[in-house]
């Protein structure tokens, strides 16, 4: 059976967001009432953080929840409402999610996410990456729809995010695949590295070698 | 002849081969080596380190805590890996929740134990025909509000904690979600007003529960447990004033933490709520096994011991034998009463003799 | 089971609470005031609209031995009902329900600091009623009555607070209906004839020109 995973590659990922606007949009839809929309306010499932923003070594990486292989949050979950899929992809059931805010704390990825509301408000129940595989209920259905968004596994498509990635730095799809697609990634540039005889601090930042561009500049 | 043109034909190609193969080596060998300075001259004067490695041990949280930057505006939403997450989950699943069931257990265990060998204690001189007035009603009042919403605190906290080991396999998920979110929104709610129950108790006990002289010698006896004799202690003993003190800090802690866990919407960062939780339960387990011990002698484990709470008063004989310097100065304060007068404070007219009609005793 | 209590005994308890109190506050007025023929001192109707309230300010000596009493009961009352009226879920029922219109509600936090008020409040009364030898005289099954039924009521309404698990709607709303049932019939009728009493107290003492 395929075991679903996201990669991200920060030697690609550019900081568009697009991911995070693509997830959002995808897993909406338009109820009058806000409580309703599935994604709730100030809830986004993935996001994109830059280390060192400003600085040499600058990377951006989309994060979202990863599909634990043993999955920290379903561990400490007091009433169990998490699963696995049989792609790998970790859910978990609304109807009986308490909101108590321990899969948040044990979560290395700051995966889950809880509807807030105001100060002392307790937390709702529990929203994250569902992979783009919905929920418990009947594939597609309306409930589905109403509490995790869309379930675009189950017509054979991808999460959206990694879909509309436009320098494919997010990947996402069985972990054999995409981490063949990763490894070809890093033998073509270790190639390129020797090729080009730089050392790998020259070479990720592009340094041409023997190739010099106009400058307007007398020498 | 034909034979021989072959073979020649076929070891000059072999020959070929290893000629080509020979000469490429001798042409690639220099030039690699040869490169290898080369590289070196054109590194950067300053050495830095492989980027790649660098980002994963920034994103691991390696060396330095650190935080990215990010769009989304959320709790800890810049770190990238939660380096105390795992060590958190392994706290609460591998120590808290078996390691807190078997002191609990195991405290319930022993009082079991204690009973069957030491019995009830009795009130060794019978009980009297005279009692002092122990607890007023407004100190009653409060011992039973912080006695009321500890237990309801306590079973919604330990239902949330051992729920889904002990409960989920009996009752099933959808049954226990539905019990675990009532536990959940009570205990949330009813976490105040054991704040404001606290602060009553400790404004109306604090004096009576400083330490004394005799606190040490009650100690050092086990407080009556060893040997058959009582220790002399004043209106409370070192025991209940250690309770105190232990419902006053470890309850403090356990309202702090609480606190920090009930308001995630002031945006604390993850590892306060981790800490708040590490303490809270800890705590919590603590305090309600002391409970267990202070229920145990206020309800089967002491003869006349929940008469204060119960009625106000406290049997005299009693009072002698467990608080003997406040009974006894009591007494020379000739604040001892009958029981027929306690009776009649209490309108207990159901325990008044015969004799005393109802109109004389609301006199 | 659910839609029964969704749906006609809903019906029921609201019908049987407003004609009852209806036609208890009714009973009241009709047994009218004992004609005085005296001289009026002072007018009857603005005696009665001071005593109202006047009477919420209690007496030095209440304020003074009654304080658990005083300080509790004002802040169970105000809390109560702070959340009868302005918490959020109960705006909305009463504005689908019965008025079909609806009114700012309170934030959550103040929803949150009322209930905790209003439990800080009913728990110490009522074992204050249950501890003090005269209270537990003075009171009889119907004050233990409407005491424990307005505390389950407030207690289920606080452990249902996630709004998201039906069972717990229906405790809480099954218990405001035994206690909207019950309520016509008992002492908790004090929520409207103290305006009677205090009314009729303070006419009696208006027209007599006693400023009481």
């Amino acid at each position: 059976m395929a075991r679903m995973k996201f990669y991200c590659d920060p030697e690609r990922c550019i900081e568009c967001n697009g991911c995070v606007t693509a997830c959002k949009n995808e897993n909406e839809n338009e109820n009058e009432n806000e409580n309703e929309n599935e994604v709730p306010w100030g809830v986004n499932r993935r996001r994109v953080v830059t280390i060192k923003d400003g600085e040499p070594g600058e990377r951006s990486l989309s994060v979202a929840c990863m599909h634990c292989s043993d999955a920290p949050c379903a561990t400490v979950c007091p009433v169990d409402c998490f699963y696995t899929t049989a792609d790998g992809v970790v859910l978990h059931d609304k109807d009986i999610c308490i909101g108590c805010g321990y899969c948040f704390y044990a979560c290395p990825f700051g995966a889950p996410q809880f509807p807030k509301d105001g100060a002392f408000a307790t937390r709702g129940k529990m929203d994250k990456c569902t992979f783009c595989a919905g929920g418990p209920e009947v594939d597609h259905s309306a409930e589905e729809h109403r509490k995790y968004g869309s379930n675009r596994l189950a017509e054979g498509k991808l999460p959206l995010c990694a879909e509309m990635c436009s320098t494919k730095a997010l990947l996402a799809g069985d972990a054999d695949v995409i981490s063949d697609v990763y490894r070809k990634r890093i033998i073509n540039r270790g190639a390129s590295v020797l090729a080009r005889g730089v050392s790998f601090q020259d070479a990720s930042f592009r340094s041409p070698r023997d190739v010099s561009g106009k400058s307007s500049a007398k020498e | 002849m034909k034979q021989s043109t072959r073979t020649t034909g076929f070891v000059a190609g072999i020959a070929w081969l290893i000629g080509v193969w020979l000469i490429s080596l001798l042409v690639s060998l220099p030039a690699a080596v040869a490169e290898e300075p080369n590289a070196a001259t054109k590194a950067p004067s300053v050495q830095l380190m492989n980027p790649a490695a660098e980002l994963w041990r920034d994103v691991r949280q390696r060396t330095v805590p650190s935080s990215g930057n990010t769009q989304v505006k959320g709790v800890d939403s810049g770190v990238l890996i939660n380096t105390n997450g795992d060590r958190w989950r392994h706290f609460r699943m591998n120590q808290l929740i078996p390691i807190g069931g078997y002191v609990l257990g195991g405290a319930l265990l022993a009082l079991l134990l204690f009973y069957m060998i030491r019995g009830r204690v009795p009130v060794e001189g019978g009980l009297s025909d005279r009692k002092l007035l122990r607890y007023s009603n407004y100190e009653r009042t409060i011992h039973w509000f912080i006695a009321g919403v500890f237990i309801f605190l306590g079973l919604s906290g330990l239902i949330l904690l051992f729920g889904r080991p002990l409960l989920i396999p009996l009752i099933g998920k959808e049954a226990f979600s539905v019990l675990a979110s009532a536990s959940k929104e009570g205990h949330n709610l009813m976490g105040p007003v054991f704040l404001i129950s606290l602060i009553l108790i400790f404004v109306r006990f604090v004096r009576r529960n400083i330490y004394q002289k005799g606190d040490l010698t009650w100690l050092l006896r086990g407080g009556g447990v060893i040997g058959k004799k009582h220790v002399p202690s004043n209106f409370f003993n070192m025991g209940e004033k250690t309770m105190f003190w232990l419902l006053v800090f470890v309850g403090g802690t356990i309202i702090v933490s609480g606190f920090v866990l009930v308001s995630p919407s002031l945006g604390h960062p993850r590892e306060w709520m981790e800490l708040a939780h590490v303490g809270h339960a800890i705590g919590a387990v603590l305090m309600i096994t002391v409970i267990f011990g202070h229920i145990y002698i206020g309800t089967v484990g002491m003869e006349g011991a929940i008469e204060g709470m119960k009625t106000g008063y406290c049997d005299l004989n009693w009072a002698k034998e467990h608080h003997d310097l406040w009974a006894s100065q009591a007494e020379k304060n000739s604040e001892a009463l009958p029981n027929d007068e306690v009776a009649r404070l209490r309108g207990d007219f159901d325990r008044l003799p015969r004799d005393v009609s109802i109109e004389e005793a609301g006199k | 089971m659910g839609e029964f209590i969704d749906g006609p005994l809903w019906t029921f308890s609201v019908s049987v609470f407003a004609i009852g109190v209806i036609w208890r506050i009714i009973a009241i007025v009709k047994a009218g005031v004992r004609t005085d023929l005296s001289q009026p001192r002072g007018s009857s109707g603005a005696g009665a609209f001071r005593a109202v309230f006047s009477r919420f300010i209690p007496e030095r000596t209440v304020t003074q031995r009654g304080r658990l009493q005083f300080v509790a009961g004002y802040m169970f009352h105000l809390g109560l009902f702070a959340l009868l009226i302005f918490a959020k879920p109960h705006v909305d029922f009463i504005a689908e329900r019965i008025t079909g219109f609806d009114w700012p509600a309170m934030p959550h936090w103040a929803f949150i600091v009322a209930a905790e008020f209003a439990f800080a409040g009913i728990i110490p009364l009522w074992l204050h009623r249950l501890l003090n030898p005269v209270t537990r005289m003075l009171s009889d099954l119907d004050d233990h009555i409407g005491t424990v039924l307005v505390f389950v009521v407030m207690l289920t309404g606080c452990l249902a607070l996630a709004q998201s698990f039906e069972p717990l709607r229906l405790l809480h709303l099954f218990l405001a209906e035994l206690l909207l049932i019950y309520f016509p019939f008992s002492k908790l009728m004090h929520a409207f004839t103290f305006v009677l009493s205090r009314g009729y107290t303070g006419a009696t003492m208006g027209r007599k020109g006693v400023n009481a």
